[in-house]
Protein backbone atom coordinates (compact mmCIF):
# COMPACT_ATOMS: atom_id res chain seq x y z
CA UNK A 1 0.00 0.00 0.00
CA UNK A 2 1.28 3.45 -0.91
CA UNK A 3 1.83 6.22 1.58
CA UNK A 4 -1.45 7.86 0.55
CA UNK A 5 -3.35 4.81 1.68
CA UNK A 6 -1.53 4.77 5.02
CA UNK A 7 -2.17 8.49 5.45
CA UNK A 8 -5.87 8.03 4.87
CA UNK A 9 -6.13 5.28 7.47
CA UNK A 10 -3.87 7.11 9.90
CA UNK A 11 -6.13 10.14 9.61
CA UNK A 12 -9.06 7.85 10.36
CA UNK A 13 -7.19 6.66 13.44
CA UNK A 14 -6.71 10.29 14.53
CA UNK A 15 -10.40 11.00 13.99
CA UNK A 16 -11.41 7.91 15.90
CA UNK A 17 -9.16 8.70 18.86
CA UNK A 18 -10.24 12.33 18.95
CA UNK A 19 -13.87 11.31 18.85
CA UNK A 20 -14.61 13.05 15.59
CA UNK A 21 -16.03 9.90 14.02
CA UNK A 22 -16.75 6.35 15.06
CA UNK A 23 -14.19 3.74 14.08
CA UNK A 24 -15.10 2.30 10.70
CA UNK A 25 -15.17 -1.32 9.65
CA UNK A 26 -12.68 -0.58 6.85
CA UNK A 27 -10.20 0.76 9.39
CA UNK A 28 -10.60 -2.27 11.62
CA UNK A 29 -9.99 -4.59 8.69
CA UNK A 30 -6.99 -2.56 7.55
CA UNK A 31 -5.41 -2.65 10.98
CA UNK A 32 -5.53 -6.44 11.02
CA UNK A 33 -2.89 -6.60 8.32
CA UNK A 34 -0.99 -3.29 8.22
CA UNK A 35 2.01 -3.14 10.53
CA UNK A 36 2.84 0.58 10.01
CA UNK A 37 -0.71 1.60 10.87
CA UNK A 38 -0.73 -0.73 13.85
CA UNK A 39 2.41 1.01 15.09
CA UNK A 40 0.81 4.39 14.44
CA UNK A 41 -2.21 3.42 16.51
CA UNK A 42 -0.03 1.97 19.25
CA UNK A 43 2.11 5.11 19.45
CA UNK A 44 -0.98 7.35 19.51
CA UNK A 45 -2.66 5.26 22.18
CA UNK A 46 0.51 5.27 24.21
CA UNK A 47 0.73 9.07 23.96
CA UNK A 48 -2.87 9.43 25.13
CA UNK A 49 -2.35 6.98 27.96
CA UNK A 50 0.86 8.81 28.86
CA UNK A 51 -1.15 11.96 29.52
CA UNK A 52 -2.72 10.09 32.42
CA UNK A 53 0.68 9.57 33.99
CA UNK A 54 0.96 13.04 35.45
CA UNK A 55 0.03 13.92 39.00
CA UNK A 56 0.20 17.62 39.83
CA UNK A 57 0.77 18.70 43.40
CA UNK A 58 -1.96 20.82 44.92
CA UNK A 59 -1.25 22.99 47.94
CA UNK A 60 -3.10 21.29 50.83
CA UNK A 61 -4.16 24.69 52.14
CA UNK A 62 -5.60 25.90 48.84
CA UNK A 63 -9.13 24.61 49.42
CA UNK A 64 -9.36 26.30 52.80
CA UNK A 65 -7.97 29.53 51.36
CA UNK A 66 -10.53 29.47 48.56
CA UNK A 67 -13.38 28.74 50.97
CA UNK A 68 -12.39 31.65 53.20
CA UNK A 69 -12.24 34.06 50.27
CA UNK A 70 -15.62 32.83 48.99
CA UNK A 71 -17.18 33.42 52.38
CA UNK A 72 -15.75 36.94 52.57
CA UNK A 73 -16.85 37.76 49.04
CA UNK A 74 -20.36 36.44 49.69
CA UNK A 75 -20.63 38.73 52.70
CA UNK A 76 -19.49 41.71 50.63
CA UNK A 77 -22.06 40.94 47.94
CA UNK A 78 -24.87 40.63 50.51
CA UNK A 79 -23.85 43.97 52.02
CA UNK A 80 -24.00 45.84 48.70
CA UNK A 81 -27.05 44.30 47.12
CA UNK A 82 -30.59 44.96 48.29
CA UNK A 83 -32.09 42.03 50.12
CA UNK A 84 -35.43 40.47 49.32
CA UNK A 85 -37.14 42.32 52.20
CA UNK A 86 -35.90 45.67 50.96
CA UNK A 87 -37.10 44.93 47.45
CA UNK A 88 -40.55 43.95 48.69
CA UNK A 89 -40.81 47.12 50.79
CA UNK A 90 -39.71 49.21 47.81
CA UNK A 91 -42.37 47.57 45.64
CA UNK A 92 -45.04 48.24 48.26
CA UNK A 93 -43.95 51.87 48.51
CA UNK A 94 -44.06 52.26 44.71
CA UNK A 95 -47.51 50.66 44.67
CA UNK A 96 -48.77 53.04 47.35
CA UNK A 97 -47.34 56.03 45.50
CA UNK A 98 -49.11 54.92 42.33
CA UNK A 99 -52.38 54.45 44.20
CA UNK A 100 -52.18 57.79 45.98
CA UNK A 101 -51.27 59.55 42.74
CA UNK A 102 -54.22 57.95 40.99
CA UNK A 103 -56.51 59.03 43.84
CA UNK A 104 -55.27 62.60 43.58
CA UNK A 105 -55.84 62.48 39.86
CA UNK A 106 -59.40 61.22 40.16
CA UNK A 107 -60.65 63.10 43.23
CA UNK A 108 -58.55 66.18 43.78
CA UNK A 109 -57.46 67.31 40.34
CA UNK A 110 -60.42 69.66 40.14
CA UNK A 111 -59.53 71.29 43.48
CA UNK A 112 -55.89 71.63 42.54
CA UNK A 113 -56.86 73.19 39.25
CA UNK A 114 -59.02 75.74 41.05
CA UNK A 115 -56.34 76.62 43.60
CA UNK A 116 -53.61 77.12 41.00
CA UNK A 117 -55.89 78.59 38.33
CA UNK A 118 -55.20 75.79 35.85
CA UNK A 119 -57.37 73.62 33.66
CA UNK A 120 -58.28 70.29 35.18
CA UNK A 121 -56.87 68.45 32.14
CA UNK A 122 -53.51 70.11 32.67
CA UNK A 123 -53.41 69.01 36.30
CA UNK A 124 -54.35 65.46 35.37
CA UNK A 125 -51.68 65.28 32.66
CA UNK A 126 -49.12 66.66 35.07
CA UNK A 127 -50.00 64.11 37.74
CA UNK A 128 -49.79 61.27 35.26
CA UNK A 129 -46.45 62.39 33.78
CA UNK A 130 -44.71 63.40 36.98
CA UNK A 131 -46.17 61.08 39.59
CA UNK A 132 -48.20 58.11 38.40
CA UNK A 133 -46.01 57.00 35.49
CA UNK A 134 -42.68 57.26 37.36
CA UNK A 135 -44.04 55.35 40.36
CA UNK A 136 -45.50 52.73 38.01
CA UNK A 137 -42.10 52.36 36.33
CA UNK A 138 -40.44 51.88 39.70
CA UNK A 139 -43.04 49.28 40.61
CA UNK A 140 -42.25 47.33 37.47
CA UNK A 141 -38.48 47.82 37.69
CA UNK A 142 -37.78 46.71 41.25
CA UNK A 143 -38.54 42.99 40.77
CA UNK A 144 -36.09 42.71 37.87
CA UNK A 145 -33.22 44.65 39.49
CA UNK A 146 -31.47 41.46 40.76
CA UNK A 147 -31.59 40.03 37.25
CA UNK A 148 -30.08 43.18 35.77
CA UNK A 149 -27.24 43.26 38.28
CA UNK A 150 -26.33 39.63 37.60
CA UNK A 151 -26.52 40.05 33.84
CA UNK A 152 -22.98 41.21 33.04
CA UNK A 153 -21.16 37.96 32.43
CA UNK A 154 -18.79 36.89 29.69
CA UNK A 155 -20.28 35.48 26.48
CA UNK A 156 -18.37 32.18 26.69
CA UNK A 157 -19.48 31.52 30.21
CA UNK A 158 -23.16 31.72 29.38
CA UNK A 159 -25.17 28.74 28.27
CA UNK A 160 -22.35 26.37 27.43
CA UNK B 1 -21.73 16.41 50.08
CA UNK B 2 -20.82 14.90 46.72
CA UNK B 3 -22.10 16.31 43.49
CA UNK B 4 -22.13 14.41 40.25
CA UNK B 5 -22.50 17.07 37.60
CA UNK B 6 -23.54 14.68 34.91
CA UNK B 7 -27.32 14.29 35.00
CA UNK B 8 -29.80 17.06 34.34
CA UNK B 9 -31.06 17.09 37.91
CA UNK B 10 -27.50 17.35 39.25
CA UNK B 11 -26.63 20.28 37.03
CA UNK B 12 -29.90 22.01 37.85
CA UNK B 13 -29.17 21.49 41.53
CA UNK B 14 -25.82 23.18 41.02
CA UNK B 15 -27.42 26.00 39.04
CA UNK B 16 -29.96 26.61 41.80
CA UNK B 17 -27.29 26.57 44.47
CA UNK B 18 -25.10 28.99 42.56
CA UNK B 19 -28.02 31.36 42.04
CA UNK B 20 -28.62 31.31 45.80
CA UNK B 21 -24.87 31.68 46.47
CA UNK B 22 -24.99 28.55 48.60
CA UNK B 23 -21.55 28.38 50.25
CA UNK B 24 -21.97 24.74 51.27
CA UNK B 25 -22.51 23.85 47.63
CA UNK B 26 -19.55 25.96 46.57
CA UNK B 27 -17.28 24.25 49.09
CA UNK B 28 -18.37 20.89 47.71
CA UNK B 29 -17.65 22.05 44.16
CA UNK B 30 -14.23 23.30 45.21
CA UNK B 31 -13.50 19.93 46.81
CA UNK B 32 -14.64 18.06 43.75
CA UNK B 33 -13.10 20.13 40.97
CA UNK B 34 -10.00 21.69 42.51
CA UNK B 35 -7.44 19.23 41.16
CA UNK B 36 -8.97 19.27 37.68
CA UNK B 37 -8.97 23.05 37.66
CA UNK B 38 -5.32 23.18 38.74
CA UNK B 39 -4.40 20.63 36.08
CA UNK B 40 -6.27 22.51 33.36
CA UNK B 41 -4.57 25.80 34.21
CA UNK B 42 -1.14 24.17 34.28
CA UNK B 43 -1.75 22.72 30.84
CA UNK B 44 -2.99 26.08 29.61
CA UNK B 45 -0.18 28.18 31.03
CA UNK B 46 2.62 25.63 30.91
CA UNK B 47 3.78 26.77 34.33
CA UNK B 48 2.91 26.20 37.98
CA UNK B 49 3.46 29.64 39.48
CA UNK B 50 0.43 31.87 39.46
CA UNK B 51 -1.97 28.95 39.06
CA UNK B 52 -3.18 28.99 42.67
CA UNK B 53 -4.12 32.67 42.41
CA UNK B 54 -6.01 31.99 39.19
CA UNK B 55 -7.81 29.09 40.85
CA UNK B 56 -8.94 31.37 43.65
CA UNK B 57 -10.07 34.05 41.19
CA UNK B 58 -11.97 31.44 39.22
CA UNK B 59 -14.01 30.35 42.21
CA UNK B 60 -14.72 33.96 43.17
CA UNK B 61 -16.06 34.55 39.70
CA UNK B 62 -18.15 31.39 39.96
CA UNK B 63 -19.68 32.92 43.08
CA UNK B 64 -20.25 36.31 41.46
CA UNK B 65 -21.64 35.01 38.17
CA UNK B 66 -23.33 31.85 39.35
CA UNK B 67 -26.69 33.04 38.08
CA UNK B 68 -25.39 32.85 34.49
CA UNK B 69 -25.06 29.05 34.75
CA UNK B 70 -28.45 27.62 33.84
CA UNK B 71 -27.78 23.93 34.47
CA UNK B 72 -28.76 22.87 30.94
CA UNK B 73 -25.21 21.75 30.18
CA UNK B 74 -22.48 20.20 32.27
CA UNK B 75 -20.78 22.26 34.93
CA UNK B 76 -17.19 21.53 33.85
CA UNK B 77 -17.24 23.43 30.52
CA UNK B 78 -18.69 26.50 32.25
CA UNK B 79 -16.05 26.32 34.97
CA UNK B 80 -13.17 25.88 32.53
CA UNK B 81 -14.44 28.75 30.38
CA UNK B 82 -14.26 31.05 33.40
CA UNK B 83 -10.77 29.84 34.22
CA UNK B 84 -9.67 30.29 30.62
CA UNK B 85 -10.89 33.87 30.42
CA UNK B 86 -9.10 34.75 33.62
CA UNK B 87 -5.92 33.05 32.43
CA UNK B 88 -6.04 35.03 29.17
CA UNK B 89 -6.47 38.30 31.07
CA UNK B 90 -3.57 37.27 33.30
CA UNK B 91 -1.34 36.52 30.33
CA UNK B 92 -2.22 39.78 28.61
CA UNK B 93 -1.40 41.74 31.74
CA UNK B 94 1.93 40.00 32.08
CA UNK B 95 2.51 40.04 28.31
CA UNK B 96 3.17 36.34 28.24
CA UNK B 97 2.56 34.41 25.00
CA UNK B 98 -0.85 34.55 23.40
CA UNK B 99 -3.16 31.59 23.24
CA UNK B 100 -4.10 32.56 19.71
CA UNK B 101 -2.11 30.17 17.59
CA UNK B 102 -2.03 30.38 13.85
CA UNK B 103 -3.58 27.00 13.24
CA UNK B 104 -2.99 27.23 9.54
CA UNK B 105 0.77 27.27 9.74
CA UNK B 106 2.38 23.99 8.83
CA UNK B 107 4.72 22.66 11.40
CA UNK B 108 3.35 25.01 13.97
CA UNK B 109 3.02 23.43 17.32
CA UNK B 110 6.15 24.42 19.10
CA UNK B 111 6.71 27.73 20.73
CA UNK B 112 9.80 29.00 22.50
CA UNK B 113 9.68 28.26 26.19
CA UNK B 114 9.02 31.35 28.26
CA UNK B 115 12.08 32.73 29.96
CA UNK B 116 11.86 31.06 33.32
CA UNK B 117 14.21 29.22 35.62
CA UNK B 118 11.32 27.30 37.12
CA UNK B 119 11.40 23.58 36.40
CA UNK B 120 8.81 22.25 33.99
CA UNK B 121 5.60 21.41 35.84
CA UNK B 122 5.21 18.39 33.57
CA UNK B 123 8.65 17.04 34.42
CA UNK B 124 7.89 17.44 38.11
CA UNK B 125 4.50 15.80 37.79
CA UNK B 126 5.48 12.79 35.65
CA UNK B 127 4.84 9.54 37.50
CA UNK B 128 5.33 7.00 34.71
CA UNK B 129 8.03 6.38 32.16
CA UNK B 130 5.76 7.40 29.30
CA UNK B 131 4.79 10.60 31.10
CA UNK B 132 8.47 11.41 31.55
CA UNK B 133 8.95 10.90 27.83
CA UNK B 134 6.10 13.32 27.10
CA UNK B 135 7.07 16.00 29.59
CA UNK B 136 9.41 17.98 27.35
CA UNK B 137 7.08 17.74 24.35
CA UNK B 138 4.21 19.05 26.44
CA UNK B 139 6.30 21.89 27.75
CA UNK B 140 7.19 23.17 24.27
CA UNK B 141 3.81 22.42 22.70
CA UNK B 142 1.52 25.30 21.67
CA UNK B 143 -0.73 26.19 24.62
CA UNK B 144 -3.83 25.81 22.45
CA UNK B 145 -2.80 22.27 21.49
CA UNK B 146 -2.02 21.36 25.07
CA UNK B 147 -5.35 22.75 26.14
CA UNK B 148 -7.22 20.72 23.51
CA UNK B 149 -5.42 17.54 24.55
CA UNK B 150 -6.17 17.88 28.26
CA UNK B 151 -9.80 18.78 27.68
CA UNK B 152 -10.33 15.87 25.29
CA UNK B 153 -8.27 13.10 26.82
CA UNK B 154 -8.17 13.99 30.51
CA UNK B 155 -11.46 15.79 31.01
CA UNK B 156 -13.26 13.65 28.40
CA UNK B 157 -15.19 16.62 27.06
CA UNK B 158 -16.87 16.41 23.69
CA UNK B 159 -15.52 18.39 20.75
CA UNK B 160 -18.59 20.64 20.91
CA UNK B 161 -17.98 21.37 24.59
CA UNK B 162 -14.31 22.14 23.94
CA UNK B 163 -15.31 24.35 21.02
CA UNK B 164 -17.60 26.35 23.30
CA UNK B 165 -14.89 26.75 25.93
CA UNK B 166 -12.15 27.93 23.59
CA UNK B 167 -14.40 29.89 21.25
CA UNK B 168 -13.16 28.13 18.13
CA UNK B 169 -14.95 25.94 15.57
CA UNK B 170 -15.03 22.19 16.07
CA UNK B 171 -12.78 21.77 13.03
CA UNK B 172 -10.14 23.98 14.64
CA UNK B 173 -10.37 22.03 17.89
CA UNK B 174 -9.98 18.76 15.99
CA UNK B 175 -6.98 20.13 14.16
CA UNK B 176 -5.33 21.16 17.42
CA UNK B 177 -5.92 17.70 18.84
CA UNK B 178 -4.43 15.99 15.79
CA UNK B 179 -1.37 18.25 15.75
CA UNK B 180 -0.82 18.00 19.48
CA UNK B 181 -1.15 14.24 19.34
CA UNK B 182 1.31 14.12 16.44
CA UNK B 183 3.90 15.93 18.53
CA UNK B 184 3.43 13.56 21.44
CA UNK B 185 3.27 10.48 19.28
CA UNK B 186 6.70 11.25 17.85
CA UNK B 187 8.14 10.28 21.24
CA UNK B 188 6.98 6.73 20.75
CA UNK B 189 7.47 6.22 17.05
CA UNK B 190 10.39 4.57 15.42
CA UNK B 191 11.00 2.22 18.29
CA UNK B 192 12.72 4.98 20.27
CA UNK B 193 10.89 3.91 23.39
CA UNK B 194 10.62 0.21 22.80
CA UNK B 195 7.32 -0.12 20.94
Amino acid sequence: MGSDGHERFQHMIDESLAGTVQEEQSLREHLQSCAPCQEYLAASSRAIAGLGGFSFAVDPGLNAKVSASLKLRAQQIRATQPGRRQLVLSCILALMLTAVGSLFDLRLSGLIATVFDLQRMQVQHGLIALWILPSLCLLLLFPILPLLSAGGSNQNERNL
Amino acid sequence: MTLAAGTDSDTRQIALGLRQRNLVLLDALVEQYQYRLVRYLIYLLGRRDGVDDLVQETWLRVLERGSSYDGRSRFEPWLFAIARNLAIDHMRRRRIFSLDSNDDEEGEGVRPSPASDAPSPFALAARTEDAEALAHSLQVLQPSYREALVLRFQEDLSLQEISAIVGAPVSTVSSRIYRGLAMLRSQFEGGSHGI
